[in-house]
């Protein structure tokens, strides 16, 4: 059987295409695959999901490596190996309000997708906030009154200023990761090797 | 009605399967002579939580007894079992359980275990019966296709040794350790200044293979003689498990223990068919010294979902169906004892013949019962 690789859709499904390329591995099949979710070279199964469904799919050993941004792995906390970072897909979360903001002399409101990671970072300050959950469009939250501010991922900030928001505070810088299931790293070792090392290589790793 | 998330209702292949699991351990383990011990579901949460045991509290079912204590559903066996071996008398060193365990996980709620331990046992002797109990019975079962796994958790412990971290330092590093997360492993490490562990330590993410990874690290650990005994004990249980079964045996020599209390040789056996967890388990004398016992011990315990899934091997019986009525339903009865091979129903309807393999009915004829077959 084909090892199989989970990818994020979306912004770092073109990235990662793009970094395979690079190693020199055929892709044709996978930048014309159109809407199917599922897509079969000659080496892998390629499967395509949301990132936390990526996680998932990994930690069940649907697919026995995954590539996702290393914020869904904070805030999902897979059960998975996390070997390494890839080289793109770099970003960093924020913490943004509206421009000229003043804090209010209450407990702050925070809107966010990602509530482990909001939680933990304003925890580590010391700070005791409220969290709300959005799904996204979190910009949204400080301009129509929700909320006081957002926590979310910035790669150039350009959704930020437009939507008249200014950074607050950046924290925790990510990329795009490697993961594996923690079974077929081990039983697969020698399917999934080869690839491991390309993808090993082509990160640069320097350690 | 709903049931909570990870309860569930059952029936069917799955539960004789798991019937069968748990007789057939019984019927091996006895054999070996391991003597059966069970504990309360209900414990104390500091029986778990102790500083030995170390587990997390947010992951039991737990609660406030009338007096203020927590008390949680059992969530390890092991842990119970050194709480309540710590008491019998010395004499006895094998032991077998099966049950329940409640962690409020992403599986659900309750797993089933089976599984030994041995304790006051020489350690070779412990770790060996141990594994071959498992191969013994995980034959019985007719379960084949699985890998065994070795790795120690000394090995991290000793090459640590020399960084002096403090508690957290080394949780997080055996945390990305045990992620495999080779950047961060490097860092952390890197940071302390000894960039010639860190490199050492990156590199043990990766050692996990077949035997040739001992061959390749007796070289690279020639000068240290524990370390050296550790790949020695390691490479002797693989010479027996290869010189007993035709079973795959790998090494990771960068496993680290998911629990405090391990302090030795850890096995676990990943099934070939999905890679999940059939058995785990590994040596933990420390665990006995919070129970003032200077001694060895060492266990495994099979998930025995696991295991009820991959069964195959179950025959479902023939039915036969004996039509009876009110008046001659003793001669059903008395007839059911002839069908041994048969699961055997006494009904009073003819209908329901046509879902049997074998049908019967009582007759009567010349003021006598008599059983036909139809």
């Amino acid at each position: 059987m084909k090892p199989c690789i989970a990818l994020t859709k979306g912004r770092l499904e073109k990235q990662f295409l793009d970094f395979f390329e690079s190693l020199e591995f055929d892709m044709s099949s996978l930048k014309d695959k159109g809407r199917k979710l599922q897509v079969e070279t000659d080496d892998f199964l390629f499967v395509f999901a949301k990132g936390p469904d990526v996680a998932t799919y990994v930690e069940n050993g649907i697919a026995d490596l995954g590539i996702v941004g290393e914020d869904i792995l904070i805030e999902h906390q897979p059960d998975v190996y996390n070997l390494f970072p890839l080289p793109f897909g770099r970003c960093g979360m924020a913490v943004a309000t509206k421009k000229d903001f003043e804090w209010p002399q209450r407990k702050k409101r925070i809107a966010t997708s990602f509530t482990n990671i909001a939680k933990e970072h304003f925890m580590q300050k010391g700070e005791s906030v409220d969290i709300i959950k959005l799904e996204g469009s979190v910009e949204l939250a400080p301009i129509l009154g929700l909320a006081d501010a957002i926590v979310d991922i910035v790669e150039t900030g350009t959704t930020l200023k437009e939507n008249g928001l200014v950074i607050e505070e950046k924290f925790l810088a990510i990329s795009a990761r490697l993961i594996a299931n923690r079974s077929s790293l081990k039983i697969k070792k020698d399917q999934l090797n080869p690839v491991i090392e390309a993808f090993k290589e082509g990160a640069k790793l320097t350690c | 009605m709903f049931l909570p998330a990870g309860s569930q209702d059952e029936t069917g292949t799955l539960l004789v399967n798991r019937a069968k699991a748990y007789e057939t351990f019984r019927y091996v383990t006895e054999k070996r002579n391991f003597k059966q011990i069970s504990t309360p579901a209900i414990e104390y949460a500091s029986t778990f939580t102790n500083r030995i045991a170390g587990m997390n509290l947010n992951e039991m079912m737990k609660w406030f007894n009338k007096e203020g204590e927590i008390e949680v559903l059992r969530p390890d066996w092991t842990t119970a079992i050194a709480r309540a071996v710590a008491k019998q008398p010395i004499h006895q060193q094998k032991w077998s359980y099966q049950g329940s365990v409640f962690r409020i996980d992403k599986d659900g709620t309750e797993s089933r275990q089976a599984g030994i331990e041995i304790v006051h046992a020489n350690s070779v002797l412990g770790e060996r019966e141990c594994m071959l109990t498992a191969i013994d019975y995980l034959k019985s079962l007719h379960i084949d296709k699985y890998v065994i796994e070795l790795g120690h958790t000394e090995i991290f412990d000793i090459l640590i040794q020399s960084l002096k971290l403090d508690t957290t330092q080394e949780d997080l590093l055996r945390t990305a350790m045990h992620d495999k997360r080779r950047d961060v492993v490097y860092q952390l490490v890197n940071n302390t200044g000894n960039s010639e562990i860190a490199n050492h330590l990156t590199e043990l993410t990766e050692a996990y293979g077949n035997k040739d990874i001992i061959t390749k690290y007796q070289d690279l650990w020639s000068d240290n003689d524990e370390l050296l005994q550790i790949l020695e004990n390691l490479n002797n249980m693989i010479e027996l498990i290869e010189a007993t079964t035709d079973l795959e045996v790998i090494v990771d020599l960068g496993r680290v223990k998911n629990l405090p209390y391990y302090d030795g040789m850890m096995f676990r056996g990943f099934l070939k068919k999905d890679g999940s967890t059939c058995f785990s388990g590994g040596r933990y004398d420390r665990l006995y010294k919070y129970y003032q016992q200077d001694t060895t011990a060492v266990g495994l315990a099979f998930d025995v979902d696991v295991l009820a899934s991959h069964m195959t091997d179950h025959k479902e019986k023939k039915r036969a169906c004996i039509i009876a009525s009110e008046k001659t339903h003793q001669v059903a009865e008395a007839f059911r004892n002839e069908l041994t091979d048969y699961i055997v129903e006494v009904s009073y309807d003819e209908q329901v013949t046509s879902t049997f393999d074998l049908c019967y009915k009582v007759m009567e004829q010349d003021n006598e019962y008599k059983v036909v077959k139809l």
